[in-house]
């Protein structure tokens, strides 16, 4: 009794407040946009991560080289040698750290190449995944005919075409599938009416 | 017997959960087009979910666009255990409940600006079954329901999904939804005694 009440009231309310503001046309472009960004930014944080840990790298090579040894009394000379010296080792170690910059470029490069490489479908291929994905357009509306708008002649035509069509391939097997199921419910319903 | 497995064959949730099939399949194969259907299918039911379940604010794109986004990351983990729409509403739930999570954050945030932030009322003058006084007091009742009772009593009065969809989208047993929905309707009637008994 009660439950009746309260499921009466909520449904009342539910009317009242009327429906969700409509979906935009272009949600499905938003949400992949979103979803690439995302995926972006999960690359994007280790590769950020290791570029702070070689700029640290590169900063503790560049002062870690001991100064005090740079003034000792009276030994102009010497000093002067020295900081010849240092000098030496600052850039060869700048060289290096450009050397090891350019070199990980490189590999980004070459990465990124391999992955363009990768992504380039084989011809052939593309034309299977193009007959692939005509034979699901069709089966799928086959479906559609068949259990939404009950339009069945049409429904086990188009399920023919598929199998006639694309005899190899994997949607042909559900096409033969569903007509099969067609056929035993109408035989089914056949039988019953007897 | 074979009137009945002539029947669920035929029948539309059979149907329909072939269909759920084919386009994961076929996403999975790398059809893009298949998310799109699935977006046309199911957005409207999305939407009209997430907008019971918040207390009917009106404005859920975001919630949508956070539910497909899920949905299309996690797709190719769908393994057709159980319907497209189930997988669905089970990803709106675990949305509702992280954006009414953020909206409590931002009210104690923000507490003195609590009462602008709340969500706005979604009366609408030209439908008017019901008095916009009673339908505030239904909602708020509704939105002082806490997570647990509010989810069950939307899934089945508003949804109108049964006992068996509705445990399998909370991921509880059967006897643990009864008696959250019994409670449910315990504190609804307390919240709402004038509007029940009238």
């Amino acid at each position: 009794m009660t439950e009746d009440k309260i499921k009466n009231l909520l449904q009342k309310a539910d009317k009242t407040a009327g429906t969700a503001a409509p979906i935009p046309a272009n949600l499905a472009a938003d949400v992949r946009r979103r979803a690439n960004r995302r995926r972006f930014a999960t690359l994007a944080a280790p590769v950020a991560a290791a570029a702070v840990v070689l700029i640290a790298f590169g900063i503790w090579c560049l002062t870690g080289v001991p100064a005090d040894q740079m003034y000792e009394q009276g030994k102009v000379a010497a000093l002067q040698a020295e900081i010849k010296q240092l000098q030496a080792q600052t850039d060869a170690t700048l060289k290096l750290v450009r050397e090891v910059l350019e070199n990980q470029r490189r590999q980004h490069r070459i990465a990124k190449l391999k992955a363009k490489l990768a992504s380039i479908t084989d011809p052939l291929e593309e034309v299977q995944r193009q007959v692939d994905k005509t034979a699901f357009t069709l089966v799928y509306e086959a479906n559609r005919m068949y259990g939404e708008l009950n339009q069945r002649d049409s429904a086990i035509q188009t399920y023919k075409r598929v199998i006639e069509l694309f005899p190899q391939s994997t949607w042909a097997d559900v096409a033969r599938r569903r007509l099969s199921e067609i056929r035993n419910s109408s035989a089914n319903k056949n039988g019953l009416s007897i | 017997m074979a009137e009945t497995n002539a029947k669920s064959l035929a029948s539309p949730a059979h149907n329909n959960n072939i269909d759920d099939e084919l386009l994961a399949k076929q996403f999975n194969n790398g059809d893009d087009s298949a998310f799109d259907r699935i977006i046309n299918k199911y957005s409207a039911e999305v939407a009209a979910f997430a907008n019971r379940l918040l207390g009917w604010p009106g404005d859920v794109d975001d919630i949508v666009q956070d539910v497909f986004l899920a949905a299309l990351l996690g797709l190719k983990k769908f393994r057709c255990e159980c319907s497209l729409k189930t997988w669905l509403f089970t990803i709106t739930i675990n949305e509702c409940r992280n954006y009414r999570y953020r909206q409590v954050l931002r009210l104690k945030i923000f507490s003195k600006a609590a009462d602008k932030v709340s969500l706005s009322p979604a009366h609408s003058a030209d439908k008017t079954p019901m008095e916009n006084d009673t339908f505030d007091r239904i909602q708020r009742a509704i939105r002082a329901l806490p997570a647990k009772y509010r989810e069950p009593l939307v899934l089945k009065y508003l949804q109108e999904l049964s006992t068996n969809e509705i445990s399998r989208i909370l991921d509880i047993s059967q006897n643990a939804l009864q008696v959250r929905l019994s409670r449910a309707r315990k504190r609804l009637k307390q919240d709402l005694t004038e509007l029940i008994e009238e």
